[in-house]
């Protein structure tokens, strides 16, 4: 079975931000493999282990993405694709699918899996454009995947709880990071992450261009959230502090 | 002039608050700038829920109604959509931020080249499409984002908006649906359900969530007897959810749900930035942290650094005297 997993270069949210004249500013070191992401490449190795498949990771991204993609081939997947962007592009969720589904119009796969959102910008559309310009069936928010004949059973968290749901393959599966503990690569994994295929590409040889991709959402500019005071903070004997704050729901903010 | 058109979700045979706080707002947008608001509805019983859309003043009604509906499937709800975008051709078509409507924002626009915004806090319009602020970076900061086109398409997080009603005698337009088997593709095989009739956390007035604080039987039990005498729903966080403690539909934060109740009590969760950005929206927030220093007294109106075990007996004990 070939699997696909879509992975992405994204910031750090633990790291330090700065906003400056209502720009986003943080150390160009704090990029990490998006969490969904890796687990969607954990998944895709347990499922590749289990039936005797392949694994392969695409990314798109500056040169520096190289060194995620790394982490993914030294977690175990087989083979890489580094789709090489300038660096300096303002991209979006829709012209990021667009150059997913061109890089996968001619591949030939069971399952593309791509993480639910992307950690920064909790976006969430990328897996369904992608699935929906492939023509492929998809299902989104996997907590758990399987393989059954040739179909690929995801457990999907719902509105209303967990739905079992079969997709036919070829398909396409966007993956929560509550599906598994992603797999910290160890020094073997590392050292032979450096002797796997690993494949850059410029747009240009997908037929696209780095001109032509406009994208139809921006930000235009990014804020400080308003920010909540701190209140009250009781400390003391546990019975009356417990009392006290009950009161004080009830008297002072009015929500008993 | 043109059309602003609001999906209205149904959850649980009930038409979901959310999406009625997105008609309020697009009602108001749309009397502002001189444009129509419309709504669709789509669902095995959708015709049942005409009035209770009326009375938030959309000038037209768009019923789908077949049983396909029954269960959230997105290849026949996909294709419902989308035949009702062409009917419509909306400026705007707005979304309550749903798991539903995660689940094919993406693919819509993607199948009528439309722009979008998921999960905005708020949006306006503008000459060309609209601007919506978008918690990023674990909901750390906010990007003021623009979408540009002749469609866009934009979802709301749930407690954006306050409800306005504005009867309106609306038209209401009956749309066909029919779908193959064959054509769906994606099977439902069933849904494991385990949060039953449970309180919808995106509407609860009052939740209490559960952190790894709450370590045991005798913990859980305490959390359920307060969220009993306070009629709140019950949250909890990464931490048990993961561990199988609590069903992963309560997770609130960023993998999680968006809550934004009147009352939210956090028990023995730290505050990690990923649950914050899932519940920092709630009105009053108290936490029970035996840990002074942990983060989520940063951002608690009403903070009791103590022992669980030791706190939630009385607290009850006092609510439940205020109850009475
Ligand atoms: C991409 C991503 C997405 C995530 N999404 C989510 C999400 O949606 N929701 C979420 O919750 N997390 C999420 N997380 C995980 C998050 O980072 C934290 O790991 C998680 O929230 C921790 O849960 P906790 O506060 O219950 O546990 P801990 O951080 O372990 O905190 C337990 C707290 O309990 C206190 N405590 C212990 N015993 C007692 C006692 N007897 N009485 C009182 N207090 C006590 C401790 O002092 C401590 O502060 C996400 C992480 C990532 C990377
Ligand atoms: N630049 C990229 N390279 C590879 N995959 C990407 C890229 N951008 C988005 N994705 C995939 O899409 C998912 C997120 O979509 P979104 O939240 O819309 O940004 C990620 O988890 C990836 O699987």
């Amino acid at each position: 079975m070939k699997f696909y997993v879509c992975i992405k270069m994204v910031p750090d949210v633990n790291a330090p931000i700065q906003i400056k004249d209502g720009k986003f500013i943080q150390d160009a070191d704090r990029m990490i493999l998006n969490a969904y992401d890796a687990s969607a490449v954990e998944e895709a190795l347990v499922l590749s282990e289990k039936h005797d498949g392949e694994v392969e990771v695409v990314c798109i991204g500056p040169s520096k993405a190289s060194e995620t993609i790394r982490k993914a081939l030294a977690m175990g997947a087989d083979k890489a694709t580094h789709i090489l962007t300038t660096g300096d592009t303002k991209y979006d969720s829709g012209t990021y699918a667009q150059i997913l589904a061109k890089f996968f119009t001619d591949k030939e796969f069971e399952v593309l899996a791509l993480g639910k959102q992307s950690q920064d910008t909790d976006a969430g559309l990328t897996g369904s454009m992608v699935a929906e310009l492939l023509h492929l069936p998809y299902a989104t928010n996997a907590v758990g995947l399987e393989v059954e004949d040739e179909n690929l059973i995801v457990k999907r968290q719902g509105d209303f709880g967990q739905e079992i749901i079969e997709l036919p393959t070829p398909c396409v599966v966007t993956c929560s990071n509550d599906m598994n503990e992603p797999r910290i690569p160890n020094l073997k994994g590392i050292m032979a992450s450096k002797r796997k295929p690993f494949d850059q590409v410029e747009l240009s040889s997908l037929g696209m261009n780095e001109n032509q991709l406009i994208a139809d959402s921006a930000v235009l500019s990014y804020e400080e959230k308003p920010e909540r005071q701190a209140g009250k903070k009781f400390e003391g004997d546990a019975e009356d502090i417990a009392r006290e704050v009950a009161q004080l729901l009830d008297n002072e903010a009015n929500v008993i | 002039m043109s059309t602003i058109l609001t999906h209205i979700a149904i959850a649980d045979g009930k038409i979901k608050r959310s999406s009625l706080e997105v008609l309020s707002h697009c009602k108001k947008l749309a009397d502002k700038n001189g444009h129509s608001v419309e709504a669709v509805v789509i669902s095995d019983k959708a015709s049942s829920h005409i009035d209770g859309i009326k009375k938030y003043g959309a000038s037209k009604i768009y019923v789908v109604e077949d049983s396909t509906f029954k269960n959230h499937i997105n290849t026949p709800i996909l294709k419902a959509l989308a035949k009702v975008m062409e009917k419509v051709n909306p400026s705007v078509f707005a979304f309550a931020s749903t798991e539903s409507t995660k689940d094919i924002l993406g693919a819509l626009a993607a199948n009528q080249g439309a722009a979008v915004l998921s999960d905005v806090s708020s949006f306006e319009l503008t000459s060309g499409g609209i601007v919506g602020k978008r918690p990023v970076m674990a909901a750390k900061i906010v990007a003021n984002s623009e979408a540009k086109g002749e469609k866009v398409l934009v979802s709301v997080r749930s407690g954006s908006y306050e409800l306005a009603e504005s009867p309106a005698e609306a038209e209401v337009v009956n749309i066909d649906f029919s779908m193959d088997e064959s054509e769906i593709q994606v099977t439902l095989r069933e849904i494991i359900s385990s949060t039953g009739d449970a309180i919808d956390l995106n509407e609860a007035e009052a939740i209490v969530a559960a952190g790894r604080g709450v370590k045991d039987e005798e913990g859980q039990n305490l959390i359920t007897e307060l969220a009993d005498v306070l009629k709140a729903g019950i949250g909890a966080s990464r931490a048990l959810t993961e561990s199988g403690v609590y069903d992963p539909s309560l997770q609130i934060g960023q993998t999680g749900k968006v809550v934004s109740p009147q009352l939210y009590i956090a028990v023995g969760i730290s505050g990690a930035i990923q649950h914050v950005a899932g519940m920092a929206n709630s009105k009053v927030i108290v936490a029970i942290n035996k840990d002074a220093d942990a983060p989520i007294f940063d951002i608690a109106d009403y903070g009791i650094v103590g022992d669980l075990y030791k706190v939630l007996p009385p607290f009850i004990e006092e609510i439940k005297k205020i109850k009475n």
